[in-house]
């Protein structure tokens, strides 16, 4: 690891899908801890952007480094043992899978031993509150304790750099709260993180630091009181009062 | 199941079995056990790459014929036999991570008709290479009846052999289900985009898992060889081979310990003895009632024959929950 480097650095990202545009030459800068919100309209580009730094997808043109390393169509799984690890929209879990299972698959990663990541993937499950929940199988299980799920598999890979789409979307006021405790932990804990969120009030107090993307683009990226002031955002994004 | 109780109901067929083979000499019983054993490893070895890894094989009769053709080259030109289950084994592992590799990188169903391929060229080969015997295959010389040999006068040595590749077999399954590679093989069968997000590598894990039940089909083929002492393109490497090791796994029940067991002792019991006892009469009666009873598996029950015995545990356990204590 090069102390130098940057944490997360994109340059000049782009992804076309035949004709389209889904990201078109995006830099973006992720500095060490702190959560950054990625905000902008649907089919904005967000979630491309996550499935090229994570490495579902390969991106058309651009570099992507992480701790140095240039992670641009790199295969999945390797980005993941880089310590880049996503959650996905539409959650995905494991469906035939009991909660500890599936939670273990993530574990796994850097605790070879079975016993071991099923131990550490039993503590990821009681501080992600689905302790209860432990040998329910996954498809069973609530939306929002889907989405959990998804959390605790992803954070039991021990990550250093999570990206996040669209956790809090679909949860009652009172899980969102929750979820935003939890998010607050995870960034004392120096897990550095990455979010797609569409739920302001809950974002804004949170994020260190806002980027917009419409179409494809980066428009915005700074400060969140900055955000909601910025006349390109509020037109792409935010709509005037 | 509990890895224990899986030991303790192994440990009650390995000696159930190991008794016969000791004290009843009927040789046409013995050989029934024999094939079956065989079959119960083959049929465990397709469900490690079909069953728990998904990826479904309709060319296992290959890494048999990789075994089988060991031992009669081995013995033909007067090597070891004991040299040709680890020869046997490595080519077979070999085969496998070459048909591997290209198939696992795409999805659907590119890796089931790599594998008929693969299998029907490799037929093809045999039947056309006169150092590999062509369609006449190799009469294996026969020895003086030694462990060393690995061939005896009575079939009952045999069945112990094939009880101790059957042990390793299912020992290899239970240690698989509690491993680090078994759950990332249930995770891919899943998901498997789900389970590379959180490092999974697919293609390595079912490499390692196709490749290790070649290795484990081919010592069943060199085995089965040792005791027929004929090996032919037709017994190792054909089509219907390949079939009937995958429907000894699909009757018996997909990714479970005891399925492939299950279904050998079906497959016996069908279409060897009821073959002897029906298909003598040259209407082929067996084959439609094997053909027919997996029609009933695969429509009423697709997890097979373990499926179902699953759904009686959890009867009894449910009775048992509702009476008063």
């Amino acid at each position: 690891m090069n102390a130098a480097a940057p944490f997360l650095e994109v340059r000049g990202l782009s992804k076309r899908f035949g004709s389209l545009r889904a990201l078109d030459g995006i830099n973006l800068d992720v500095p060490h801890g702190g959560l950054t919100a990625l905000i902008g309209p649907n089919g904005a580009g967000k979630t491309t952007a996550f499935n090229c730094i994570s490495g579902a997808l390969r991106p058309s043109e651009g570099s992507i480094r992480f701790e140095g390393h240039e992670i641009a169509g790199a295969p999945y799984h390797r980005v993941a043992r880089l310590g880049v690890v996503r959650t996905y929209q539409v959650v995905q879990p494991f469906a035939e899978m009991t909660v500890l299972d599936a939670v273990t698959v993530g574990a796994l990663l850097h605790h070879p031993r079975v016993s071991e990541a099923r131990a550490f993937a039993g503590e990821t499950i009681e501080a992600l509150g689905l302790g209860s929940k432990r040998d329910t199988i996954a498809r069973s299980l609530t939306i929002a304790d889907k989405k959990r799920l998804e959390l605790a598999r992803a954070l039991a890979t021990e990550p250093q750099l999570l990206l996040l789409d669209e956790v809090m979307a679909g949860l009652t006021p009172t899980e969102c709260a929750a979820a935003v405790e939890l998010l607050r932990g995870l960034v004392a804990r120096e897990i550095t993180i990455v979010m797609v969120e569409h739920v302001m009030e809950v974002l804004m107090p949170l994020a260190d630091h806002v980027v917009v993307l419409a179409t494809g683009k980066i428009i915005f990226d700074g400060k969140p009181r900055d955000a909601v002031n910025d006349p390109a955002v509020i037109d792409a994004y935010l709509g005037r009062p | 199941m509990t890895p224990r109780s899986h030991g303790l109901a192994l440990g009650i067929v390995v000696v159930a079995l190991a008794a016969l083979a000791l004290g009843y000499h009927n040789a046409f019983v013995l050989n029934l056990v024999f094939v079956g054993l065989i079959y119960a490893v083959l049929g465990q070895s397709w469900n490690w790459i079909s069953g728990y890894a998904g990826q479904i094989s309709f060319g296992h009769a290959l890494f048999f014929g990789c075994g089988a053709y060991a031992s009669a080259l081995f013995g033909v030109h007067h090597g070891s036999p004991w040299l040709a289950l680890p020869a046997g084994a490595l080519v077979a592992a070999a085969l496998a991570l070459a048909v591997g590799f290209p198939c696992f990188g795409l999805r659907g169903h590119y890796f089931s008709i790599a594998t008929i391929a693969v299998a029907a060229i490799a037929e093809i080969a045999v039947n056309n290479i006169g150092a590999l015997g062509k369609a006449n295959g190799f009469e294996m010389p026969i020895l003086a009846p030694s462990l060393a040999s690995l061939q005896f006068d009575d079939k009952g040595q045999y069945v112990l052999m094939a009880l101790v590749l059957f042990a390793i077999a299912q020992i290899g399954t239970i240690t698989l289900e509690r491993s680090r590679l078994g759950y990332y093989l249930r995770a891919i069968r899943a998901n498997q985009e789900a389970a590379a997000s959180v490092g999974v590598d697919a293609r390595a894990a079912k490499l390692a898992t196709f490749a290790a039940g070649a290795a484990l089909a081919a010592l069943a083929g060199s085995l089965y060889a040792q005791q027929t002492l004929y090996v032919g393109p037709e017994d190792t490497l054909a089509l219907p081979i390949s079939i009937a090791i995958a429907l000894v796994g699909v009757v018996g029940g997909l990714s479970t310990v005891w399925g492939p067991a299950l279904g050998a002792l079906v497959y016996v019991a069908l279409a060897r003895y009821g073959g002897a006892v029906l298909g003598g009469q040259g209407h082929g009666l067996d084959l439609l009632l094997y053909g027919g009873l997996i029609l009933v598996i695969v429509s009423w029950r697709p997890d097979g024959l373990a499926g179902i015995g699953g759904s009686i545990r959890r009867f009894v356990r449910r009775r048992s929950a509702e009476t008063p204590a």
